[in-house]
């Protein structure tokens, strides 16, 4: 095995990827990097953002950079978050208490999966820093009903319903009913992850639905679907008046991000570069992913004369055909 | 010297190196010379793009790197470069002009053409007599030069370096009179205007040079620098930048511009609302520059944002623009869609590298030449002739 390069000489996420690529087993690394049938959509969330261009304004004063943000009623330091992903401790024993003190440090949200490799309390017992908890659609009712208690109890800020995947096969439809009872058990807002179509987000929303989180599952799920940020401008059309808007599949730049932005998100998740940092390095690989996009976001909007998140509207960014 | 990484990961490395460069989008035609291809002499190189590999040979790496390198995955370099291919001339078979005239005006001044070097920082990183060798080359070709504040020599004894006309890059320093001091020696050694660069607000990560960094391969002259640490003071963000004129505002602008009694242009002009404003604050001219792909990555390329640029500033001021230019034809798109004159960066410091002061004016005459003869195939016998119709473009 090669040798470990020191975490300061990574320049960016892609090199994180790299890292991981020589230290995990190849199947392991092959199950994070894996998209669903030929990877179109896999590389089409990729290749979308090149479509994008910035439109950087100058002569603004962006002395004093400020990334942070409200998300429900909560303080977040930058809008970016680690996404659900699930059974970290195969990626590295620590797993996922070492993804959250990771995060911790870079003051990054964590949403732990449904499926963790350690159980949510004892995870929660350590955590230092925020944390939502991930649902699943097709539990059992009175098994969701714990889960959601179980979630509660444990300290998290918020609950996240992911629609349409499990495993390899489709979830069963989501049972708006138990959508609806779950913001009686809970004061914790309840988000609902996977939504690609506006009209889809319109009926999340009607149902119950606090915030609603664009993705194709980072191309894991249907393989020919959009591209997440293609799919973002029509849900903020849709509902990005009434509830907020989070994004994630494909995500490696800080630009990325600040294109999410501006086309109307209110922060974006990562999915897979969290796991690259936590299996080649641990915690600190977890907050050396977020530091180097934290920074890459702080100087892309410097240099677009966006010194905070509400000077970036829709007009920083042009689409392209190609 | 230890790997960082694996084969695999340098051959990917190498690969991504070799796909953003411009020699690139020539299809294979030229590549670096191997050790067993003799460097070509001066009077054999056609066109500019030959000088790059001649320049690499010669220059240190991470001269190379400094000279050659983007911003983070060099998206906008690259696209500054892919643009040309969505521009086509339009010859005119029947009317073709025999001998066009490439001369040009600018803010009275009168021009052999509007071609232009761009300022760019330390030369004496390719060349030990730096921008003054520059200036003796350009000038030989009759080109104006725009020296940079950050020149290896000061702007005093690269002016008086050769007869040409130059004119001064202004960077803001941290203080007003510091600004206000650089000025006036640049009007003093005869900078016929000022051009004050807007877009570098923060250093950005120009990653060949933090691989280079890493490596602890010393640059030419510079020290290796200490790994990267929180600066002293610094805010304990998680988030950690590198301030280089985040104050930048139009009040300055407008001071800057009240002692400056020469043309003073903006420097970094990418969008049509920053354009108007330009205007308003009384500037003589603008840009249209994203620092050559070095700044903000996924900056639109120059030359797709032109269009916009050129309609809100309604000819009221002219429109300058640099970022990827290469070949006469690249010029003369440009100068169709409304810019008044092109700034070119790194082929003048290939020129430089690779032959000297004499490679310098070989870059600007091989550049007039083929401007010249695209001049002559579209039947544009003047710059001034030179319009819309002389080319078709799909981005605008």
């Amino acid at each position: 095995m090669s040798r470990l390069p020191p975490l300061e000489e990574l320049v960016n996420l892609f090199e994180v990827e790299e890292v991981a690529r020589q230290r995990l087993a190849p199947e392991l690394f092959e199950s994070i990097a894996a998209g669903a049938g030929a990877g179109l959509t896999l590389g089409r969330n990729r290749e979308a953002f090149d479509r994008i261009t910035l439109r950087p304004r100058v002569l603004v004063d962006v002395r004093a950079m400020d990334l942070g943000t409200q998300l429900l009623g909560r303080k977040l330091e930058t809008p970016i978050l680690v996404a659900p992903t699930s059974r970290q401790t195969l990626l590295h024993p620590e797993g996922e208490l070492a993804t959250l003190r990771g995060a911790a440090a870079a003051k990054a949200t964590v949403v732990l999966s449904s499926r963790p490799g350690i159980p949510l309390e004892r995870i929660a017992a350590q955590a230092r820093g925020a944390f939502w908890c991930q649902l699943e659609p097709e539990t059992g009712a009175g098994e969701f009903r714990q889960l959601v208690r179980r979630a509660t109890d444990a300290g998290a800020q918020a609950l996240c319903l992911s629609a349409g995947w499990r495993g390899e096969k489709p979830a069963p439809p989501v049972d708006w009913t138990l959508v609806a009872r779950v913001r009686e058990w809970t004061p914790a807002p309840l988000w609902i992850k996977g939504i690609l179509a506006p009209g889809e987000a319109r009926t999340a929303v009607e149902k119950g639905a606090q915030g609603i989180i664009v993705s194709n599952y980072g191309g894991r799920l249907v393989d020919g679907a959009m591209a997440a940020i293609e799919a973002l401008p029509a849900v903020v059309e849709a509902v990005g008046r009434h509830v907020p808007v989070l994004i994630d599949s494909g995500f490696r730049r800080g630009t990325d991000v600040l294109k999410a932005l501006a086309l109307g998100a209110n922060g974006v998740m990562l999915g897979r570069p969290p796991l690259w940092g936590l299996a080649a390095y641990g915690a600190e690989g977890v907050q050396k992913v977020l530091e180097l996009i934290q920074t890459e976001l702080a100087l892309a909007m410097g240099l677009c004369g966006k010194p905070n998140l509400a000077a970036i509207d829709r007009s920083l960014v042009k689409i392209h055909k190609r | 010297m230890p790997a960082p990484f694996s084969r695999r990961a340098a051959l990917r490395r190498l690969g991504a190196f070799a796909a953003s460069s411009p020699l690139y989008q020539l299809g294979g035609q030229q590549r670096p010379p191997g050790l067993r291809e003799r460097v070509p002499a001066l009077e054999e190189i056609e066109s500019v793009l030959e000088f790059e590999p001649v320049a690499r040979a010669r220059i240190s790496r991470t001269a190379y790197d400094y000279v050659a390198g983007g911003v983070d995955g060099e998206f906008t370099l690259r696209r500054n470069r892919q643009a040309f291919e969505w521009a086509e001339l339009v010859p005119r078979a029947l009317a073709p002009a025999a001998a066009p005239d490439l001369s040009a005006e600018i803010f009275g001044q009168k021009l052999p053409c509007p071609i232009l070097v761009a300022p760019t920082a330390a030369h004496s990183q390719v060349h030990p007599e730096g921008e003054k060798a520059t200036h003796q080359g350009a000038a030989a070709a009759g080109v104006l030069m725009a020296v940079s504040s950050n020149s290896s020599y000061p702007i005093q004894e690269v002016a008086a370096a050769a007869k040409g006309p130059v004119w001064f890059q202004l960077y803001a320093r941290d203080t007003p009179e510091g600004t206000r001091d650089r000025v006036e020696r640049a009007l003093a050694a005869g900078c016929q205007a000022v051009l004050l660069t807007v877009d570098t607000q923060y250093m950005s990560h120009r990653e060949r040079m933090l691989h280079d960094r890493h490596l602890n391969i010393p640059a030419a002259g510079v020290p290796v620098r200490t790994r990267s640490r929180r600066q002293a003071g610094a805010p304990p963000a998680p988030y950690r930048l590198q301030p280089q004129n985040p104050d930048l505002s139009w009040k300055t602008v407008e001071a800057i511009r009240a002692y400056t009694n020469v043309p003073f242009l903006l420097k970094g002009i990418l969008t049509a609302e920053d354009a108007r404003l330009a205007v308003e604050h009384g500037v003589s001219g603008v840009v249209v520059s994203n620092h050559g792909g070095r700044y903000l990555d996924y900056a639109p390329s120059t030359l797709e944002a032109l269009p916009e640029i050129v309609q809100a500033v309604g000819g009221r001021i002219p429109v300058l623009i640099d970022g990827g230019f290469r070949r006469g034809s690249d010029v003369f798109k440009a100068l169709a869609l409304g810019a008044r004159a092109v700034l070119v960066g790194r082929p003048p410091l290939w020129g430089l590298g690779a032959f000297g002061p004499e490679g310098v004016r070989r870059v600007l005459e091989v550049l007039q030449a083929e401007l010249a003869m695209a001049m002559a195939a579209t039947g544009c016998a003047t710059i001034a002739a030179i319009d819309r119709s002389a080319v078709l473009v799909d981005f605008a």
